[in-house]
């Protein structure tokens, strides 16, 4: 139905790697933090990235979502190479098609969680009542209907995650990143996080892309890929994903 | 357009409270010197503009008010000649040593003498009709009330002026002089006053036009003749703009003024800047979230720029109402402060300035919001 529709619309991967490296030098040392690594990750799914820590999980996802230049190989993200792209264009592309959630929820501590949402929405160029419009729809869909007009220090810990979702729902992206969403939030927070970004994907065909070393998430992705020392080790796709995709035609 | 700008600096207004007061402290110090320096210095041209003479005439080459020499009074009728001119009258100014009744020693004053007439042009804005009938008298002279203590006189009391006795008739105010003590008196009062032989004619010569805007093509006019001996003519404005020019400059006050509104300026701005940069580094990992959703850079910096310019305002704002007590407070003093419309945009101009200045520095922080860095 609207997810398949949705996930079609884009032939092959969302996002595609072709043989990444990269490497930072600090004085003498250089460390390889990913070196050739080929990846295809698929629209309308919930792919998380495990693996210790170290092992370039946060490098990739930064890669991936155009954040940081590769050393070499190339990264396709719906269609564009973002290696092409000038530091504008970049900032572009994100500005559409991208929505970030990280690890602290960088919130401004004088914005209500109606404002954190729409802020960004402002900069896409809508009128102000879709943008409004939007960041209700982002904040119900969070459960947030009623903490619309708190502040930051009034909300509790995975409230605030959830503004930080909606900020990045409400944009429509067609790529959503998560690094460590829940690494600073309690076992049922954390579970009610994974839940909605699960929900995001299957929902609204958005690609997203987790990254975490918390075993716990494990089920409930679609597609667990487990990375050590900036290779993948092994790519698998959960039970719980299989069973769900059976019930989607395709 | 949700106003992160504002609503920061309202939210927040304890981390950008430092800021909005060093923009405030400077633009104060810095319309007090002014008010100050244009109070001192501004005195220097009060017989000019405490007048309501339209053309001076005086020896060539002279640089303010208070060093003029005698002219030839023959230069009245040339003066008068000219159909311009409605009233032409002598002003006289003698340096004279003063010695009071009370314990003070030799107080050097400034002699005023003036037409006591009614229809006198000099000083005509600054005394009032009753006191200037009363130089009438002989020998009688007005003093200032704010050197009242320095002559230590009276009303009513005497002392002698290079010699010769005077008696205080009345007291004026707002006749401050810099250097020296205004004493006012009587043409032929001060005739006597004047003990060097060699001077025989006015100081200068003030004139009154039919129309006072001409005052600039009549003073050129009447400049050149020589048949009289040697003499010049400015406009009023000319001379007290030259006559203030000179104490500015040939003091070192003008070199101090700007000096000091420099150093205000560089520490205002190192302190606002400072501030700005802590405000935009705690936020720092917020921009770079928003950077990462694709707010650009630009938009950032005009979040930056914005909340300079509401800390420059508000600055402003708060000098401009503890300035204007101040100033108030010094009037009552009779401490001698003056703003103008040019000194008060100068003001303005500077707060602003560095407030842009600061934001302009606070922005480069930004770079710091660098969404990668939000990955680790
Ligand atoms: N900017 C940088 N400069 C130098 N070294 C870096 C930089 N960023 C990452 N590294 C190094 O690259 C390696 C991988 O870092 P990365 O942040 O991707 O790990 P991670 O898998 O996300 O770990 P964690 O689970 O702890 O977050 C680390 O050894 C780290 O020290
Ligand atoms: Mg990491």
């Amino acid at each position: 139905m609207h997810p398949a529709t949705a996930s079609q619309q884009i032939s092959g991967p969302a996002l595609f790697a072709e043989g990444i490296s990269k490497a930072f030098v600090s004085g003498q040392q250089r460390t390889q933090v990913l070196d050739g690594l080929t990846l295809g990750i698929e629209a309308g799914e919930l792919t998380l990235i495990s693996g210790p820590s170290g092992c370039g999980k946060s490098t990739l996802l930064a890669i991936l979502s155009g954040l940081q230049k590769v050393d070499s190989g190339r990264v396709h993200a719906l269609g564009s190479e973002l290696g092409q792209l000038d530091p504008r264009a970049l900032e572009r592309f994100r500005l559409q098609h991208t929505g970030f959630v990280f690890q602290g929820f960088n919130l401004f501590p004088a914005l209500s969680a109606f404002e954190q949402v729409e802020l960004p929405l402002n900069h896409m160029g809508l009128s102000r009542d879709e943008a409004r419009r939007r960041a209700r729809v982002s904040l119900e869909e969070v459960g947030l209907a009623h903490r619309m007009r708190l502040r930051p220090s009034e909300l509790s810990g995975g409230e605030k995650q959830r503004v930080a979702i909606a900020r990045a729902l409400a944009k429509e992206p067609e790529l959503l990143f998560a690094d460590e969403p829940t690494s600073a939030l309690d076992a049922a927070n954390g579970q009610m996080i994974i839940d909605i970004l699960h929900r995001i994907a299957h929902a609204h065909g958005t690609t997203v892309l987790c990254v975490s070393h918390d075993p716990r998430l494990v089920v409930h992705a679609d597609r667990v890929l487990a990375m050590e020392d900036g290779r993948i080790l092994s790519d698998r796709r959960t039970h719980a994903a299989v069973t769900q995709s059976k019930e989607i035609p395709s | 357009m949700v106003a992160l700008a504002r609503k920061t600096l309202i939210y927040e207004w304890r981390r950008f409270l430092p800021a909005m007061l060093a923009v405030g402290f400077a633009g104060l110090l810095q319309l007090l010197q002014i008010a100050l320096v244009l109070g001192i210095f501004g005195s220097t041209s009060l017989y000019i503009t405490g007048s309501s003479a339209d053309v001076w005439v005086g020896y060539p080459g002279t640089q303010s008010v208070g060093s003029g020499r005698t002219i030839s009074a023959d230069v009245e009728s040339r003066v008068l000649m000219d159909p311009a001119v409605q009233r032409v009258e002598p002003y006289i100014w003698v340096d004279g040593d003063w010695r009071g009744v009370g314990e003070t020693g030799g107080v050097s004053v400034f002699v005023s003498g003036i037409d006591p007439g009614a229809n006198g042009l000099m000083f005509s804005k600054a005394l009032p009709p009753s006191l200037r009938a009363r130089l009438v008298e002989p020998d009688a002279v007005v003093v200032d009330r704010s050197a009242l203590d320095q002559l230590g006189v009276d009303i009513g009391q005497t002392a002698t002026i290079n010699g010769h006795p005077v008696r205080v008739v009345g007291i004026s105010s707002g006749l401050r002089a810099l250097g020296g003590v205004n004493v006012l008196c009587s043409l032929d009062t001060a005739r006597r006053l004047n003990d060097d032989p060699a001077d025989n004619g006015p100081t200068y010569l003030v004139a009154k036009l039919r129309d006072p805007s001409k005052a600039g093509a009549v003073a050129a006019r009447l400049r050149g003749a020589t048949a009289f001996g040697p003499y010049t003519t400015w406009s009023a404005d000319d001379f007290a703009r030259l006559s203030v020019l000179y104490w500015l400059f040939d003091t070192g006050a003008g070199a101090g003024v700007l000096f000091l509104a420099g150093i205000v300026f560089l520490v205002g701005a190192a302190i606002t800047s400072q501030t700005l940069i802590a405000a935009v580094n705690g936020s720092v990992r917020e921009y770079a979230t928003l950077n990462a959703l694709g707010v650009g850079v630009a938009a950032l910096r005009r979040v930056v720029l914005e909340q300079a310019f509401w800390v420059g305002a508000l600055g402003l704002l708060g000098a401009s109402v503890l300035g204007l007590l101040l100033l108030m407070l010094a009037r009552s003093q009779d401490v001698p402060v003056v703003l103008n419309v040019p000194a008060a945009l100068a003001c303005i101009v500077l707060v602003m300035g560095l407030a842009a200045v600061s934001g302009l520095a606070a922005m480069r922080s930004l770079r710091r919001a660098d969404p990668a860095t939000l990955l680790r």
